[in-house]
């Protein structure tokens, strides 16, 4: 009887791109409510559906005094005697973070997944990159690019973590700035008071984060019995069950509470959290993320 | 181990016993190799982990079953037998085994091979040669000194035969080779029936002994059958059995057939104390005849076996006759009608010559039962002599009369009456008689049980002395009371007369079948005076070797060392001569084992000197436990695979494996149920009968039928008549009729249809008083028939004229219930059902419309309109209604009115409207007078 789970070899980003892309295609242009970032706003290709700095017309409105002079449409002034001031629809853009866990552990795939943890991240990771690049936002991986905003953001994402040496476990959060958003996608399988002290960086920046967690069915369900050796893939510590069967109640306790205690903390700091079995579709983590980002800080 | 029959070939094995607690420290140590699974959330586990002891130790029954896994094996290296055999120490310096394999040994042979098998078993333990002899054996056959493996070959290829043992000739070759080898132990095993000469065999046969194994069976039980006698009311057969097996006993003796088919079976039984018993199967004689072979139920031996040949069962006649007649003429010949009643169940014998002298002493050489001798009158006296000692000695003779004997001189020896000279004759044309029939067969004639001849006359007869017992010897009277058949007994046998020739020329009896039943009831009481000879006077002639009796009873080929039988004398039942049947199909002799005075009695244990042991037979049961204990180690260590697996939470079922206990019991009622519901289908296949189709049709729509008259053209215009009547119900009325039927009123059914349409062809054959019944059962039944005799200007101008059509009516209408008619009066519901008709014209006009008449006036008073309740059956018109309906294929009338008025044929339609609406809605139209007050009331 084989094992119930394996460490699956590490993805290839080219191939979690294409998969990322035929997730993207299938969510609607993200569209990123910033409405707290009035300061740092770069002109973006979205309109905003409200007055503001952009390129494309959005209505006329009466001029009131103290405006400049300058912004009278006289072309529309010259119909009547009003004067008319044009107003352009307002265009935004910001910086979003993306990081996918690029640990051991995230490797671990069990039968009755259909990919491994790494692998769904990455897609997941990709497929953000994609939808915000295609609205225009700037996008950046800590530790492997700056923010940058371009059309092909994914696909440049990916070929950079290709030629990139080995990443960091854990990327170098003080870089980025206050209004922006970070999505880090992991499994959080680090002691609760560890995740949070991580962090808290962020939390103190004002930064707004989304928290995918990777979970694997198999860690969730604990469907192990008998006499069994675990191995931990990053540490490589071994641990003897000799019934497994029975741990199962309280393995399973314990690891609902560390989800529990990440996910109330994140949600008392106005972050997302949001869990993606891998035996489930990516779609479902990409589309609540994607609410979260528009609409959560509502 | 004292307490089990058990013994160890290597007892020193089971010191390894003691390494069981070492095994046991050992497995108590090594757990089972655990299933290694990478797990990313190590750490939550580990601090679940950290509560519980993780079992480094196995479980204990997993240690106990490899334990006993362990333990077996010690155990079956130990080689242990079960159920260890005493040896038995034969002591000298050889062995001589003597084995009795005659028939008695038979049933329980293969035991005492294995009894003999241990004895060489023992000796071959102890370096001893074997002598072994067996008491029915080829004289020259070896009997050693073998070694062990000879020996068992040797007795591997005995078997029982079914002869009887001669002990005195074997002993005497087992001393002269013991003579040879002193103090040698002689193993006696016996079949525990003693034979002639036992003693002195015995002596001879333990003068050189050293010592002697002595084993009979515990009970010897052979029955075995000893004669067979075919009586003239059943067959009987003898049986013995061993003097020592004294209780009551019941057998079955079946009969067998030459195929082996059981035709009969009778009951043996013995009694307390008796060796002896007969069985008789009281069955029909003809079926004795097919008994081939007795046997006694349950015995796999040859002794209760009992061939049986010609004699048993057919009877030798021998047939004499004087002046045989000519060969041209059977019919003439006197033996002939003797020779044909006779030949169906005895064997004639005829002499070959016509001389009386040697021809009797010729047939006497036969020994046949009984003798027929076809109006011989005088004997020579040598033959006279030795016909006359073969009926004492119980011959049957049977004598015709004849212008011979009726002219010969009385003959006291060889008649039964005297007879007076000459003979009788009746109704000849100087006589007053007339011929005589037979009366009744007199009580105490062996033929008091059939029924005489009704028809037979005999018309001249030799005459019996009167004598003071010619009443008893009288066996057949005629109807005058003379007798016609006497008999008497002479010795042990019987003498029969017949006072009439054998020839139709006397008396017809001959060509009767009373003449048979006579002949044949003779033929029973006779008996069988020996055996035939069939080689007379060739002693040395034998008989080759037929069906031989196996040692098992059975019937068998003869075995390559049967020889043939010597006939002529009294053979013994040898190696050379098994018992059985010799000859060829054509006849054969039985040879049977046990002669008619054979005894079974116990063989006694010879008194000696020397030390005497006794063994009882039986199979060796010593069973080696080697094999059974490793097969049980096996299953263990499987066992102990599985729960290895098991307890590595590799033997959990896949879920999908759950649902499948289910699935198939799912599976298993679905095909329980399914013959239920085939049956139900086929049920419901069955109830459809032919003609359903029809009827369904019939009546999925009203239709409204017209009779087939034969006449196609009338047939046309009926079916286009009620075609362009249902098109203007169609196009009128809420009424759409299906397709008209045209219907045959002698088979159709018709009480499908509303209304029948009978148009009256004179031409056409008048119907038959069945359908008539048909036609009258319909309209009692609430059927209404619309006759039309379409001739309302076919008839004369007479006030009584009638046309031909009228007549047929009239002749239909003679054959039925017909109610009173009357014209349709102006207030019948007829004339307001659907339109307001005053009258119902066809392609004439004036016929009246006949109805039903309805209740009279009187009583009906006060109703305006007449015709309460019913419906008329029937309605005559002479106006060919169907004439004005009809329509052709494109919607034109078929046939112009009389006079061409179209408002005729309108008003022929309406009429036809009425009708059926009559029909269909009864008398609800009466109702319709209320309309006036109705429409008053509502202020109309």
């Amino acid at each position: 009887m084989a094992s119930v789970g394996a460490v699956s070899p590490a993805v290839a980003p080219r191939d979690a791109l294409a998969r990322a892309r035929v997730r993207a295609a299938l969510v609607p242009d993200l569209l990123i409510e910033a409405r707290r970032v009035v300061n740092t706003v770069i002109a973006g290709w979205h309109g905003r559906r409200k007055r503001g700095i952009g390129e494309n017309f959005w209505q006329f409105r009466p001029y009131v005094d103290g405006e400049a002079i300058a912004r009278i449409d006289w072309r529309r002034s010259a119909r009547d005697d009003h004067t008319y001031v044009r107003d352009r629809e307002w265009e935004a853009a910001h910086t979003v973070w993306l990081w996918a866990d690029p640990s051991a552990s995230m490797l671990f795939q069990s039968k009755t997944a259909s990919v491994s943890k790494d692998s769904r991240a990455l897609v997941l990771a990709l497929a953000l990159a994609e939808l915000l690049s295609r609205s225009g936002e700037r996008i950046a991986w800590p530790g492997l690019t700056d923010p940058f905003s371009a059309r092909n953001g994914a696909e440049r994402l990916a070929a950079q973590m290709m030629h990139a040496a080995n990443l960091p476990t854990r990327p170098n959060l003080s870089t980025m700035k206050r209004f922006s958003d970070v999505v880090l996608i992991s499994d959080f399988l680090d002691p609760v008071e560890e995740t949070r002290e991580w962090l808290d960086t962020l939390a103190t920046r004002g930064v707004r984060a989304h928290l995918i967690e990777i979970s694997d069915p198999a860690e969730e369900e604990f469907p192990y019995s008998g006499r069994t050796e675990f191995q931990d893939p990053e540490t490589g510590t071994k641990l003897t069950a000799g019934r497994a069967e029975t741990l199962r109640e309280d393995y399973r306790n314990l690891y609902a509470a560390r989800r529990e205690e990440l996910s109330a903390w994140a949600r008392k700091l106005g972050w997302s959290y949001t869990v993606n079995h891998t035996d489930k579709l990516a779609s479902d983590a990409l589309v609540r993320v994607h609410l979260a980002m528009s609409q959560g800080s509502r | 181990m004292g307490f089990l029959p058990l013994s160890f070939g290597l007892p020193a094995v089971l010191a390894g016993l003691l390494a069981l607690p070492v095994i046991w420290w050992l497995l108590r140590l090594t757990p089972p190799k655990p299933q290694t699974e990478a797990f990313p959330p190590l750490k939550i586990l580990a601090r679940v982990l950290r509560k519980e002891e993780t079992p480094h130790q196995s479980p204990w029954w997993l240690t106990l079953l490899r334990l006993a896994m362990a333990a077996l094996i010690i155990f079956a290296l130990a080689e242990p037998v079960f159920n260890p055999r005493e040896r038995i120490s034969t002591g000298g310096n050889a062995v001589a085994i003597v084995i009795d394999n005659g028939w008695a040994s038979a049933p329980d042979w293969a035991m005492r091979v294995a009894s003999a098998e241990r004895l060489i078993a023992d000796a071959q333990a102890e370096n001893a040669p074997v002598l072994i002899a067996f008491t029915v054996d080829a004289p020259n056959a070896e009997i050693g000194p073998f070694d062990a493996e000879a020996a068992r070959e040797r007795l591997n290829a005995a078997e029982a035969r079914p002869v009887p043992v001669d002990r005195a000739a074997t002993y005497e070759r087992v001393a002269q080779a013991l003579a040879e080898l002193p103090n040698t132990s002689v193993a006696v095993l016996s079949d525990g029936l003693a034979s002639e000469a036992d003693d002195a065999a015995f002596d001879r046969l333990l003068a050189n002994a050293g010592g002697l194994i002595w084993a009979t069976p515990q009970g010897v039980t052979e029955i075995g059958l000893t004669a067979t006698a075919n009586e003239p009311d059943a067959f009987v057969v003898e049986a013995v059995r061993p003097t020592a097996d004294a209780g009551p006993r019941q057998a079955v003796v079946a009969a067998l057939d030459d195929r082996g088919r059981r035709i009969a079976e009778a009951q043996l039984s013995f009694g307390a104390g008796e060796a002896a018993a007969t069985a008789a199967f009281a069955v029909p004689f003809e079926l004795r005849n097919d008994f081939n072979s007795v046997a006694v139920d349950g015995e796999a031996q040859a002794g209760a076996v009992r061939v049986l040949d010609e004699n048993s069962r057919r009877r030798r006649v021998g047939l004499i006759a004087q002046g045989d007649g000519d060969e041209a003429q059977p019919l003439l010949s006197p033996l002939h009608y003797i020779s044909r009643a006779l030949a169906p169940f005895a064997d004639l014998v005829e002499p070959s010559s016509a001389d009386l002298g040697s021809a009797i002493p010729e047939l006497l050489e036969q020994r046949p039962a009984m003798i027929v001798m076809a109006d011989v009158g005088t004997l020579p006296d040598e033959a006279h002599a030795a016909l006359t000692e073969w009926v004492e000695g119980g011959g049957t003779l049977v004598r015709f009369a004849g212008p011979r004997l009726a002219a010969a001189e009385p003959d006291e020896d060889l008649l039964p009456v005297r007879l007076r000279i000459g003979e009788r004759a009746l109704g000849g044309t100087l006589s007053w008689t007339e011929p005589q029939a037979i009366a009744e067969y007199p009580q105490g004639s062996p033929f008091a049980d059939l029924t005489p001849p009704a028809d037979v006359t005999v018309s001249r007869q030799v005459l019996a002395e009167p004598t003071a017992d010619i009443v008893e010897r009288s066996w057949v009277n005629l109807a005058d009371g003379t007798p016609l058949v006497t008999g008497a007994r002479r010795g042990d046998g019987t003498l029969a007369l017949f006072h009439i020739t054998p020839q139709a020329t006397w008396s017809n009896l001959p060509i009767s079948g009373s003449f048979v039943e006579l002949l044949r009831r003779l033929v029973q009481l006779s008996r069988n005076q020996g055996p035939g000879n069939a080689q007379t006077g060739n002693g040395e002639a034998t008989l080759p070797p037929y069906r031989l009796i196996a040692a098992d009873g059975s019937l068998v080929p003869p075995t390559p060392d049967a020889r043939p039988l010597a006939v002529s004398t009294e053979a013994a039942v040898t190696i050379e001569n098994p018992p059985g049947l010799y000859g060829t199909e054509e006849g054969v002799v039985a040879h049977n084992l046990l002669p008619q005075d054979a005894t079974l009695e116990p063989i006694a244990r010879p008194e000696t000197p020397l030390a005497v042991r006794d063994v009882a037979y039986g199979f060796d049961e010593q069973v080696d436990l080697r094999g059974p204990l490793f097969a049980i180690a096996l299953a263990l260590m499987i066992l102990d695979t599985l729960a290895v697996l098991w307890l590595g939470g590799k033997l959990r079922r896949p879920r999908a494996a759950r649902a499948v206990p289910a699935a198939l019991a799912l599976a298993l009622i679905g095909a329980i149920s399914m013959p239920d519901a085939h049956a139900q289908a086929q049920g419901e296949e069955t109830d459809i009968q032919p003609g359903d189709e029809e009827a369904i049709a019939a009546i999925s729509q009203t239709r409204i039928a017209y009779v087939l008259t034969g006449d196609s053209s009338i047939d046309a215009i009926s079916r286009a008549g009620l075609e362009g009547l249902g098109r203007f119900l169609s196009a009128k009325t809420a009424l759409e009729p299906g397709e008209p039927v045209g219907v045959d009123i002698a088979v159709d059914e018709l009480a499908f249809y509303p209304l029948i349409y009978w148009p009256i062809d004179e031409g056409s054959e008048m119907p038959s008083q069945a359908a008539l019944a048909r036609i009258d059962a319909y309209m009692q039944d609430g059927g209404t028939v619309l006759f039309d005799t379409r001739d309302q200007f076919g008839a004369g101008f007479d006030a009584g004229s009638a046309s031909p059509s009228t007549m047929r009516l009239r002749d239909i209408l003679a054959n039925m219930n017909v109610p009173p008619l009357e014209p349709v009066p102006d207030d019948h519901v007829l004339t307001k059902a659907f339109y307001i008709l005053p009258e119902f014209p066809g392609r004439f006009n004036g016929s009246p419309l006949w109805v039903e008449a309805s209740q009279t006036v009187e009583e009906m008073a006060d109703r305006p309109v007449r015709v309460g309740d019913g419906v008329t059956p029937i309605m005559i018109t002479a106006n060919d209604l169907a004439g004005a309906w009809a329509i052709g294929g494109n919607g034109a009338p078929m046939l112009p009115t009389v006079p061409a008025d179209p408002m005729q044929r309108v008003y022929a339609y309406r009429a036809g409207v009425n009708i059926m609406m009559y029909m269909l809605t009864g008398n609800y139209k009466s109702d319709q007078v209320h309309v006036p007050s109705i429409l008053e009331r509502l202020g109309q």
